[in-house]
């Protein structure tokens, strides 16, 4: 078990008035997770935590496929602080991983390099007139569930028991590349064992289990996925960790990247398809939780408010060990409460 | 005249007894400075020398001194501090003791290098992950090497390199005895399980000795032992708590990935962390590397960047058993000649 | 001219991913383009140290430079505090800029990466966003995703979303002004040109490929069907 880390990364997480910066993939695929992370931190722990409508993508994807320069990633960023500075907030709550990674790039360069800095002052101003002040704090959302983590716990409905047996949740982690690759020091236990996500596990009573290719990358690569015809290097680095983890039988993946917890929840299903197999041990897969979503249902969320729904994997094995408290039959009902239609079939084998 | 001349030496291990027993035989008044409860040093913790695993007790036994006249011996003695004063050094602990000195001689070793530091390998995580000094205490128990669970081994890896030529670990230079004691090991570990395969991960193989390249040719000949030219990147561990590795066998151009019962890393010297605190309140110096600096590396490499200080060992840099002798003998004939311009000038 | 090796030593990312490389293999070891592909980021470093002119034009011209994933698995490890993933980001700009991405089959991609991914960007705000991922196209998203596809509006409001409409919240509508912000902000800091540099050698690469309408000018919509096509067996 990865738990104590060897090395200490003291890193620090401001504690309040945040500004939120979104991901392109979270809210396309999971927008209940970024919902169910603002309201947790307004409504719950009762902290300050800025949405702001004027905020783009950092292009970050753009930027790593190679087709966005990187005067003009750092212009953006740039934007993106420069809207921290005016509505006077110094910590940044970044929701996508690849967007962590590049702010923290992005800052070492400028670091290293002032006049990249002046020149993304100049670029900043000359098109938009903003000016910007270097954030005091940038932490990755789960930076800050993982400090509240045990704020979490005391209000906490559910704990990650299987009630069925009375035993932890077995649960594995997949660490985004980004988030501490690039810079060790930048996240909670470092680039070797890291432990933000392990450390909320085991806060909230679940078992965090450790498996060999615990650190290999999930696959997206960036090119490789947005070109269809390379996206067998992304499902094949997907399936390299599945069997890894296979032997460890997890109750579920709980991932810190929003483009992770896509590819492993639909790399599943399509490997299901290619291969006629799970690697679950039953037809539905293994389900992916994003630590929000883990945080909404130990919190008690109803989980189609929060989005689950929206899964390829089926939640509901993982709800039904937890004796989750939900209903059903309003997994495909509108806000209106009216029958939505719903998917073909969930979960990877028919 | 040397009878009125003291010396004290810091450090009890095989560099410091053998400067002892040499300067003591020349008659100089000699304290020997230990921190530890007894003497001899790290060697304490090896079980056989390269290149010709003749028996590290045999060179204990060989270099020990006892106290005569001339010598006495404090253990438990932690210097941390040497001054100059009045033309006499004063050398003290963090208790009461104070040792007064004409000269000084250091010869406090080296440290290793703490594998936990390397945590992609996973030492003190994966039980089966072992260091090249966890190998030497087996091998001295008379025990063979076996996986946590006691099996026998069927493949061990032996990793170069560990927290040297790293700039993650700090460490940029060479350990230099660590790839001939991959090979000695590598070979102890074939003779203790004649079937087991043993790999070893090295970057450069660096065999610098008369008699280390003999060993290499033996381990490859006669032990089966391979050789891969590739630093290990990590190790992960299985559901059977067997290991994992991942490489690049660079001659081939080609990433590796292969399975392990135990896998011994071959830990670095490093300076003693001490050094900084004996270098307070004197002009001695410290190299890039954190060991004492020389006067000049080449024909003064015993000699510190304070008057009256000299250095024996590993103190200097990472040696070898033999060369670290060879220095002791050098730093105490460097300390008489010192003494004997003293006498010549006055 | 410039060499190329003086371009890419303009770029401020080779003094922060190159340092020295000892060849030590350790970037290789974890990389997952190495573990896929005939690939080894260690001797890209070892060529880009070289200096050699004609091994780098030849690298840049090559498949080799578009096959990392950019993970930075490589970072952590290296023992000489090199990137080669940095390193790659590099020499696929001068690729770009000097034209010879179209020379690969996987260099070619960045015309498709940035009539998606770039029209995305500047037309919308955002990298990806539901309409973009078209079940047809995307046939891994599963049936979940054909789901929410086709109920998006209900389903993005059901979750607390903003699909499309003013305000804050998930999938919001990024509007005018703000487009307006991107798109100087890519024309002052040199995001269009390099977009324009793209589309200028793609074109010129149609047009000598003979994928052409009939004033013989480059016909793009046929290239990009040849590039959705074009695989490893290809030429």
């Amino acid at each position: 078990m990865m738990k104590n880390s060897q090395v200490t990364v003291t890193k620090e997480i401001a504690d309040d008035n945040y500004f939120y910066l979104r991901s392109c993939i979270r809210q396309n695929f999971f927008p209940g997770a970024e919902k169910v992370f603002l309201d947790i931190l307004k409504n719950k722990l009762g902290k300050n935590i800025i949405d702001n409508a004027n905020h783009i993508s950092c292009t970050g994807i753009g930027y790593h496929s190679d087709i966005v320069p990187y005067e003009t990633y750092q212009a953006m960023v740039a934007r993106q602080f420069a809207l921290m500075t005016e509505q006077g907030l110094k910590n940044a709550a970044v929701s996508c991983i690849t967007s962590y990674g590049g702010y923290n790039e992005v800052m070492k360069t400028w670091k290293e390099f002032p006049e990249e800095e002046a020149k993304a002052r100049k670029n900043l101003k000359n098109a938009t007139g903003r000016r910007f002040e270097i954030p005091e704090n940038i932490s990755h959302s789960c930076d800050i569930i993982y400090k509240f983590r045990h704020d979490i716990a005391e209000l906490a409905q559910y704990k990650l028991i299987n009630k069925q047996t009375g035993k932890p949740l077995r649960i594995v982690d997949h660490i985004g590349c980004h988030y501490a690759k690039i810079f060790p020091e930048k996240g909670i236990g470092g680039a070797e064992q890291n432990t933000v996500l392990s450390a909320i596990v085991e806060a909230w009573g679940g078992q965090s289990v450790d498996y060999p290719e615990r650190r290999h990358c999930c696959g997206f690569g960036f090119r490789h996925y947005l070109v269809k015809n390379n996206r067998s290097y992304s499902i094949s680095n997907s399936k390299k960790k599945f069997e890894s983890m296979e032997p460890y039988c997890p109750d579920m993946i709980i991932t810190n990247c929003p483009g992770c917890n896509m590819f492993l929840d639909k790399w599943q299903y399509a490997l299901a398809k290619i291969e006629g197999k799970t690697y679950s041990g039953d037809k539905n897969g293994i389900p992916v939780l994003s630590y929000e979503e883990l945080a909404g249902l130990v919190l008690g969320y109803n989980p189609w408010d929060i989005g689950l729904q929206m899964h390829q994997v089926d939640v509901e094995p993982l709800l039904k060990k937890m004796r989750f408290d939900y209903n059903p039959d309003e997994k495909y009902l509108d806000a209106g409460g009216k029958f939505m239609g719903q998917p073909e079939f969930t979960g990877c084998l028919p | 005249m040397t009878e009125k001349r003291n010396i004290a030496i810091i450090g009890a291990g095989i560099a410091g007894q053998e400067a002892a027993s040499v300067l003591a035989g020349l008659g100089y008044k000699v304290t020997l400075l230990e921190k530890q409860e007894r003497m001899g040093g790290m060697l304490n913790k090896w079980s056989k020398l390269f290149p010709d695993f003749s028996s590290s007790q045999q060179i204990l036994d060989t270099v020990q001194v006892s106290a005569n006249k001339n010598l006495s011996v404090i253990c438990n003695a932690d210097i941390s501090s040497i001054t100059k004063e009045n033309g006499r050094f004063e050398l003290s602990d963090n208790s009461s003791l104070k040792v007064y000195a004409d000269l000084v001689l250091l010869a406090t070793g080296y440290n290793l290098f703490d594998a936990t530091l390397k945590e992609e390998y996973g030492y003190g995580v994966f039980e089966n992950v072992i260091t090249s000094v966890d190998f030497e205490k087996v091998h001295k128990s008379g025990k063979k090497l076996t996986t946590l669970l006691g099996k026998e081994p069927r493949r061990v890896a032996i990793i170069h390199c560990v927290g040297s030529r790293d700039a993650k670990s700090g460490n940029t230079y060479c350990s230099k005895v660590c790839c001939i004691t991959g090979v000695k090991q590598a070979i102890e570990v074939t003779r203790m399980w004649p079937d087991c395969e043993v790999f070893n991960f090295y970057m450069d193989l660096r065999l610098y000795g008369s008699k280390y390249d003999s060993l290499y040719l033996e381990a490859q000949k006669h032990h089966k032992v391979q050789f891969i030219r590739g630093r290990l990147s990590e190790i992960s561990e299985r559901q059977d708590k067997g290991l994992q590795l991942k490489a690049e066998d660079t001659l081939q151009g080609r990433p590796l990935r292969m399975n392990a019962d135990i896998v011994i890393l071959l830990v670095g010297m490093e300076a003693c962390e001490q050094n900084a605190d004996l270098c307070r309140n004197n002009t001695l110096d410290l190299d890039e590397n954190r060991f004492f600096k020389s006067k000049n590396i080449h024909y003064a490499r015993n000699i510190s960047t304070q008057p009256g200080i000299f250095m024996a060992g590993s103190c200097i840099c990472p040696m070898s058993v033999n060369e670290t002798l060879e220095s002791s003998r050098s730093a105490a004939f460097l300390v008489d000649k010192s003494f004997r311009s003293v006498q010549v000038e006055e | 001219m410039r060499t190329l090796m003086q371009r890419l030593g303009e770029d401020v990312r080779l003094k922060e991913g190159l340092h020295a490389c000892m060849s030590c293999g350790i970037c290789t070891a974890v990389c997952p383009a190495a573990e896929y592909f005939e690939y080894d980021p260690r001797s890209i470093v070892v060529t880009v140290q070289s200096g050699n002119e004609a091994k780098i034009r030849k690298l840049i011209e090559s498949d080799t430079i578009w096959m990392c994933g950019q993970c930075m698995s490589c970072k952590p490890r290296c023992p000489r505090n090199n990137c080669p993933g940095l390193i790659i980001s590099v020499l696929r700009r001068v690729s770009q800029e000097t034209g010879a991405f179209v020379k690969s089959r996987l260099g070619r991609q960045q015309y498709l990466i940035l009539k998606t991914i770039g029209t995305n960007i500047l037309e919308t705000g955002y990298c990806v966003f539901p309409a973009s991922v078209v079940p047809e196209t995307h046939p891994e998203q599963g049936d979940v995703w054909r789901w929410i596809y086709q109920n998006k509006e209900a389903v993005y409001e059901r979750v607390g979303a903003n699909l499309d409409k003013e305000g804050p919240g998930a999938m919001r509508k990024i509007d005018r002004e703000n487009l307006n912000e991107l798109e100087r902000i890519f024309a002052e800091s040199g995001g269009n040109s390099f977009f324009s540099t793209i589309v200028k050698f793609s074109r010129a690469y149609a047009k000598e490929s003979g994928f052409t309408d009939a004033d013989g000018e480059p016909d793009m919509e046929k290239y990009t069907d040849f590039l959705l096509n074009e695989d490893n067996d290809e030429k």
